[in-house]
């Protein structure tokens, strides 16, 4: 397994933002990670990033616990967000460079380029990242995020700030890059649509725990409790934003 | 640590450095007002013969290093600040980048900004008010290292407090350096200080650097004691402060405050 995650917890306070979370992701596998606002997604994501530190429970990545070989697994994945930024004085070529030198990438100049062009903002190079829209921004994170090869991307709503014909297109990439290098992705989005077509398997989540895991059909036919020819998450998702915290693991 | 990304690091603050002109302001335009101010105050001291010329030599040493001091020690935490006010901090600590290394970049970026602020008040002091600290170098550099090394200490400890209490303490990037100057013996020697106050100025390796300094000014020696007890202050304050940067560092990663710093 790329992932294993076990008895994941995590508390702030009163809150419980994570319980006792478990999962496994294989290796060319893009699994989803879905559910409302305050799922618990992002802080799951965060501590696979090692940014959080668990109350409770272990995350192997690569075989590998994060506590102790946080460098060499960091080194393996990435992760953008559109919530994250960069030096906004900086170009993003500089921007890039700087990233390129943390991940030990060569032929740096090149790889930049070649990524710039392929999520269309090849034009945007020189611009300092204060200049750009927040769309601009969430690519150049994307270029980022691939920068180093990653066998393990975390993507947190990647298409959140972009334009329908921009995600379309941001998808596309995310697809064709998947399948010609075979990255892993584990990939947070309330866009219940672009789970859909993304995602082989889904891990979906409400107040902080796994309600239900498997196939986008299968996710369908256990939380609506009823047959289905085809996934339809965007009622899912509606079920499960409607429920109290209490009833979240009901099924 | 990987020196490709201490690289990385010191390649962020550079640009930022190219891009940012508050770090031109606080490089450059702020050892040259602070060296005019003290230099004329010294040339109107001088004139009549007022005081020694050996005072006067004291009073611009003293600003000079003093300079250094708090410039290292606010460039420390100020660029660290710049992570913080980009949202740059997520990215930065997803990647395999340690703190010891962002801390190692950091550091080597705030010395050649520091050393370029010596070099322009010593310059000005040398051209203008024929202060030449130049020969005085050799002796004064252990003093400058110890100086460094504190004001080092003192970013550690306020980074580690910005990363706990975010910027709530921003202020202290800026301020930090002057808690500490009425006791560190700055422009009078330690022997003028009242008697209660002493132990705490003692316990300071910027007392040990100002005096250290006097002496060499004012015998021409070096002071191995006043050296001693500096480096010796500092080691234990260094450990200290890496320790309590540590705690400080693990606090905000419980508490999520690494992804939420604004």
């Amino acid at each position: 397994m790329l992932v294993t995650v076990e008895h994941l917890a995590k508390t702030y306070g009163n809150f419980t933002a994570v319980d006792d979370v478990s999962f496994v992701v294989q290796a060319g596998e893009i699994a989803g990670l879905v559910g409302p606002n305050g799922a618990g997604k992002t802080t799951i994501i965060h501590m696979m990033l090692g940014l959080i530190s668990a109350n409770a429970g272990t995350i192997r990545l690569f075989g590998k616990d994060l506590e102790d070989d946080r460098e060499q697994i960091l080194q393996r994945l990435n992760f953008t967000s559109p919530y994250m930024a960069f030096p906004a004085r900086l170009t993003v070529l500089e921007n890039l460079k700087i990233f390129a030198g943390i991940y030990n990438v060569r032929n740096a100049a090149a790889k930049i380029i070649e990524l710039l062009e392929r999520f269309g903002i090849g034009r945007l190079k020189n611009k300092p990242i204060s200049r750009l829209s927040s769309g601009e921004t969430t690519r150049v994170g994307l270029c980022k995020a691939f920068l180093n090869d990653p066998e393990l991307l975390l993507l947190d709503e990647p298409t959140a700030y972009l334009d329908p014909q921009a995600g379309i297109r941001v998808r596309e990439v995310l697809l064709d890059l998947q399948r010609s290098r075979g990255t892993t992705i584990l990939y947070t989005s309330h866009n219940m649509h672009e789970v859909q077509r993304m995602c082989n398997r889904i891990i979906f989540l409400g107040h902080g725990k796994i309600i239900a895991t498997g196939t986008p059909i299968e996710v369908t036919r256990e939380i609506l409790n009823e047959h289905r020819d085809a996934p339809a998450l965007d009622e899912v998702f509606i079920r499960i934003a409607g429920r109290q915290p209490d009833e979240a693991v009901s099924n | 640590m990987k020196p490709y990304r201490i690289k990385a690091v010191i390649m962020r603050h550079l640009y930022e450095v190219r891009r940012n002109a508050n770090h031109i302001t606080y490089m450059v335009y702020w050892p040259i007002v602070n060296i005019m101010v003290w230099g004329f105050f010294t040339l109107y001291l001088r004139h009549g013969d007022r005081l020694q010329p050996s005072i006067l030599s004291c009073l611009l040493g003293a600003v000079i290093l003093w300079g250094l001091f708090n410039a290292f020690q606010r460039d420390m935490a100020v660029g660290f600040l710049e992570e913080l006010w980009s949202r740059n901090l997520v990215s930065l600590f997803a990647s395999p980048l340690s703190v010891s290394e962002y801390v190692t970049g950091l550091i080597t970026v705030t010395f050649v900004k520091a050393m370029v602020g010596l070099t322009v008040e010593a310059l000005i002091a040398w051209l203008f008010y024929h202060y030449d600290i130049f020969p005085m170098l050799p002796k004064f550099i252990p003093f400058i290292l110890n100086l460094a090394l504190f004001a080092l200490t003192m970013g550690i400890v306020v980074t580690g407090l910005i990363f706990r209490y975010t910027t709530k303490f921003q202020a202290m990037a800026w301020s930090f350096a002057g808690i500490l100057m009425p006791l560190s013996c700055v422009f009078y020697p330690f022997s003028s200080l009242p008697g209660f106050l002493r132990p705490a100025a003692w316990i300071l390796p910027t007392t040990h650097s100002f005096e250290g300094m006097r002496e060499a000014i004012n015998s021409g020696g070096f002071s191995v004691l006043h050296f001693r007890w500096g480096l010796e202050l500092n080691i234990i304050y260094f450990i200290v402060a890496v320790v309590f940067f540590r705690v400080m560092f693990e606090s905000a990663r419980l508490r999520g405050l690494l992804v939420k710093m604004e």
